[in-house]
């Protein structure tokens, strides 16, 4: 733990402008609790447009709660939730996908018996230009809209190293390979902000620098991402802002350096010290 | 059309014929045209009529169950919803055939709609009972509703569709079994082709998104709600259909008819068939309604083939007689791993 938190060169050198982007996913004050258990308490960030912003903290720190919560696969108890101006609370999670949100599952949930490329096409859900009649008689725009999402999911799974795998079966990939599968059903969407729960869990270091190098890339195509993780490498190299939670609630938010050199942090990671 | 490579990236490039859909499409036209001519005593005709009912609910199950993954043990009673709704508004009303056929269709439709409003949230077991008990709880109200349904009495004397007069073919007799399996027949394959384009169209994908994973569906925009109510429309208001064709087909409505048994009959055929193509259960109907004809000797003992039936494809087969048919095809090509499994999750 002590190695993943010396500060890693690239962070160093990446220019971190907080600023840069205007604030495309911000939420203040957000509350979720399971029975008698407060899954997250009062979290409140602000997510710029363009940046790579990660969530971290301990085992059952609420991370992934908060995921969920930004996804709309849970509604918060308290708090308000804006994504580009708009308020998203109560907004189910199939609705803000058509805002240009998308997310990857911590548990994977691929369509396993489906192939790689079914996987990818099913996500042009909402993103088809077909007219109503054209469903039941397949005409022109059908076959052209059929071609774009299918040339489209190649190119994606192109992306994400799965060109060669296309046509098998998602519940036979490896564990690896179904990670960057679903980041390329999630890319399908076409989303403005991609939200991926632990990605690196399970993945080998050829694996997990391959997934970095993918992130920086979407970066530089202007997706916003929020990288709920545990791997503090991946995250010390690719997060422009860094959230630390512990039990639910806000710890410290700050640039990677700030973060590797803030006392709580190491405390909450490492185990206080004092009595 | 949907490439062929995306559904079925195996299928080798030659045979291309054999591999068509639409020539396989045209056998099958054929086919219908030419059984009554081969199969010409009533008793044979009585039971292509059936199979082609049976066709229609066994399809109509595998739009909801095969592809949404909902399983549905309502059918029964939005076929009995359509045959007794079909055949009130006739006696009762004076509408035309097709006219109450239209109503049948669309009062079936919209009760299964209704039902998976209420149901939406279920699954699996949950969703299965529910249906059930919508089945159980429909009998029950054409058992007793006498003044409205005639219960046990039950409608006599309905007359077959009126005939229609086509150009170049003259008068057409419904009252002629032939004509009349033409009719029922005709209108399955229709509804067979429209599932067929529906499912290969994103609306297959999205359904079949549903059925393997909901949340994570719901992750890609799918909104789960509208298109598991879709479903169910689509599927009870065929199942309507089939009602509509019965009531005129026998002449006579009983509640019996639409028992909940029907229910699992209809399941058998789409499992035996093979769950999740359309063309497996249309196969799994005309085998579980001629192969019942022919065990008539052995009474009852025929839902024992039923059971014995569905627990063998269960258990050894579970593509059903499709991946019956794959796996011969392969073997007939010479080709290996003919008992390649899917891997197991």
């Amino acid at each position: 733990m002590t190695g993943a938190l010396q500060p890693a060169a690239e962070a160093a050198e990446r220019p971190v402008s907080p600023a840069a982007g205007k604030p495309l996913l911000v939420a203040t004050g957000l509350q979720k609790s399971f029975g008698g258990v407060q899954a997250v308490r009062d979290i409140s960030l602000s997510v710029p447009e363009g940046t790579v912003f990660a969530v971290i903290g301990p085992n059952g720190a609420g991370k992934s709660t908060m995921l969920n919560l930004m996804s709309g696969h849970y509604q918060p108890d308290a708090g308000t939730l804006h994504f580009d101006g708009i308020a998203m609370v109560g907004v189910p999670a199939h609705v803000r996908v058509r805002h240009g949100i998308a997310r990857t599952f911590q548990k994977i949930r691929l369509f396993k018996q489906l192939s790689a490329l079914e996987n990818v096409l099913a996500a042009f859900h909402t993103r088809h230009a077909i007219p109503a009649w054209q469903y039941v008689f397949h005409a022109g725009a059908f076959r052209r809209d059929v071609e774009r999402c299918r040339t489209e999911a190649v190119e994606l799974l192109s992306f994400v190293g799965l060109k060669h795998r296309i046509h098998v079966t998602a519940g036979a990939l490896s564990y690896g390979e179904q990670r960057m599968l679903e980041i390329a059903r999630a890319l399908a969407t076409a989303p403005r902000l991609l939200m991926i729960d632990e990605p690196a869990a399970g993945l080998n270091n050829a694996e997990v620098d391959a997934l970095l190098e993918r992130i920086v890339e979407l970066r530089m195509r202007h997706i916003t991402i929020i990288l709920v993780e545990h791997n503090m490498d991946l995250v010390m190299k690719v997060a422009d802002r860094i959230l630390v939670m512990d039990y639910g609630q806000y710890l410290f938010e700050g640039t990677p350096a700030e973060v590797q050199s803030h006392p709580g942090v190491i405390a909450a990671y490492l185990g206080d010290e004092s009595p | 059309m949907s490439s062929p490579a995306v559904t079925n990236p195996a299928r080798p490039a030659s045979n291309t014929l054999f591999a068509s859909r639409r020539f396989w499409q045209l056998v099958a036209l054929i086919v219908i045209a030419l059984l009554p001519m081969v199969l010409t005593d009533s008793y044979w005709q009585t039971n292509l009529i059936i199979c082609a009912i049976n066709v229609l609910l066994a399809i109509g199950l595998d739009f909801v169950l095969g592809y949404a993954g909902q399983l549905n043990l309502g059918q029964s009673a939005f076929y009995g919803i359509g045959a007794y709704a079909s055949t009130l508004l006739i006696t009762q009303l004076g509408v035309p055939f097709w006219a109450a056929f239209a109503c049948g269709v669309v009062i079936s439709g919209t009760a299964g709609m209704l039902l998976s409003l209420f149901a939406v949230r279920l699954r699996g077991h949950y969703l299965a009972i529910a249906s059930l008990g919508f089945a159980v709880i429909t009998y029950q109200i054409l058992l007793n509703w006498i003044s409205l349904t005639q219960g046990p009495l039950g409608i006599y004397g309905i007359s077959p569709p009126p005939s229609m007069s086509i150009p170049g073919l003259g008068k057409i007799d419904f009252s002629n079994l032939t004509n009349l399996f033409y009719l029922v027949a005709g209108f399955a394959f229709l509804v067979y082709l429209l599932f067929d384009q529906l499912v290969r169209s994103p609306v297959g994908e999205t359904l079949t998104a549903i059925r393997e994973d909901e949340v994570s569906a719901s992750s890609l925009g799918v909104n789960g709600t509208k298109w598991k109510v879709f479903a169910f429309a689509m599927s009870s208001a065929v199942a309507g259909a089939a009602g509509c064709f019965y009531a005129p087909f026998v002449g006579t409505l009983v509640p019996d008819a639409f028992m909940i048994t029907e229910s699992f009959t209809i399941l058998a055929m789409v499992i035996v068939g093979g769950m999740g193509s359309l063309v497996g259960p249309v196969f799994g109907a005309i085998l579980l309604t001629i192969l019942p004809e022919l065990l008539r000797g052995v009474g009852d003992l025929r839902l024992i083939v039923y059971g014995v039936a569905v627990t063998l494809v269960v258990m050894f087969m579970p593509g059903g007689m499709v991946q019956a048919g794959k796996m011969l095809a392969m073997k007939l090509r010479g080709e290996k791993n003919v008992a390649r499994k899917e891997p197991v999750q």
